[in-house]
């Protein structure tokens, strides 16, 4: 009867073997809380993944759009208010949004810069805790 | 035992018998855009394998980066259609991975996952696209690792510099690779500087900053560790 009881979840298992999730998850050292990122002060740059008419409509003060859509044009702005010793916070829309996560390994990657942090939650987590 | 056996292979065959309904060409699609190409478009075609009509409930794309339409929102029994996933590409690279999740009435909380996954090429890769340099710093040479995409064939690139604050020059390493070394003129000003970099044979502009940075961001108190041990966020995705 056990082994039978496992026959359905093989079953989903092969039916959805089309459906896994892409995304590898975040290590913990990469994520931070609104409030943890709020106590660095001045230290952070905040940095919205969103698309261009989302950053319009609303975002985290001083924060600075940095999105994949205008990489190029945007990427040298950013660099420009970048200060070695600074810490990067960039969010995205929402807890399971995907943009901040890209953002943030471009900018590890091709810019080569450390201390950059996602935010756990995103928009909604600051909106939450701010408004 | 009989009993329990049967209802578990009967309530198996309706389950399976309701997902059946809407049947799905592909769930997958992967597509090779060229260089330029602005979108990546996938057409997942379904046909309605049932007996009775089938609803969309919702279609929603995985990022704002991509759109998602159905041409109908009733299947009637035998009707074929397909949802078409146009994915703009913007400044991304590489392996992209879009899905756009259906969800139709042929069963409670039903969805269907369908998953684009693109190629986008890459010219050059350029790594890393920022050097700078702390203000007093010794005006030492930085170097760009730029490195052609297999995809294509590049002898020459040429790099130039919006000041004549920064100098660089092109080393050829063979293979595609090339080095560009920069090097400050002064490093006690502080001043930036866009590197444009093109392939000989190419109007594809690529970019790299040179900066001279002020003094390092005074750190404040910090509050609790660099980064806190988390749980892992969880799967599906937005924008």
């Amino acid at each position: 009867m056990a082994a039978l009881a496992l026959l359905p979840a093989a079953g989903e298992a092969i039916y959805f073997r089309d459906k896994i999730s892409w995304r590898s998850a975040i290590p913990p050292s990469e994520m931070i809380t609104v409030e943890q990122a709020r106590g660095w002060g001045d230290t952070a740059i905040w940095v919205d993944a969103r698309p261009d008419e989302e950053f319009a409509s609303d975002h985290v003060p001083g924060a600075i759009s940095l999105n994949e859509d205008r990489w190029n044009e945007l990427l040298p702005q950013f660099l420009a208010i970048w200060a070695p010793g600074k810490k990067i916070v960039v969010y995205c829309s929402s807890l399971s949004c995907n943009a901040s996560r890209e953002v943030a390994r471009r900018l590890r990657k091709e810019a080569q810069l450390s201390d950059v942090f996602i935010l756990e939650g995103g928009w909604e987590a600051w909106l939450k805790e701010n408004r | 035992m009989k009993t329990t056996l049967l209802a578990f292979t009967l309530s198996m065959i309706m389950c399976l018998g309701v997902r059946a309904e809407l049947k799905w060409e592909q769930t997958m699609i992967e597509l090779h855009p060229a260089p330029n190409d602005k979108q990546a478009i996938g057409h997942f075609k379904y046909e309605n394998t049932g007996k009775t009509p089938v609803h969309f409930k919702s279609v929603h794309a995985s990022c704002g980066c991509t759109t998602a339409q159905s041409q109908k929102d009733e299947v009637p029994p035998g009707d074929k259609g397909e949802i078409t996933a146009t994915f703009n590409i913007g400044d991304r690279t590489g392996t992209q991975i879009k899905t756009v999740t259906v969800e139709t009435d042929e069963a409670p909380n039903q969805k269907t996952v369908l998953t684009l996954k693109a190629e986008i090429p890459q010219q050059l890769e350029i790594t890393p696209n920022f050097v700078f340099w702390k203000q007093g710093d010794k005006a030492d040479t930085k170097t760009i690792n730029v490195k052609a995409g297999k995809e294509f064939n590049v002898k020459h690139i040429k790099v130039t510099s919006s000041t004549a604050d920064f100098q660089t020059k092109v080393e050829e390493a063979g293979s595609g690779q090339f080095k560009i070394n920069v090097k400050p003129q002064d490093t006690n000003k502080i001043t930036a500087s866009m590197l444009t970099i093109q392939a000989d044979d190419s109007q594809k502009v690529f970019y790299a900053t040179a900066r001279i940075t002020n003094a390092p961001a005074v750190p404040v108190a910090p509050v609790g560790p660099t980064a806190p041990a988390r749980p892992s966020a969880p799967t599906g995705q937005t924008h």
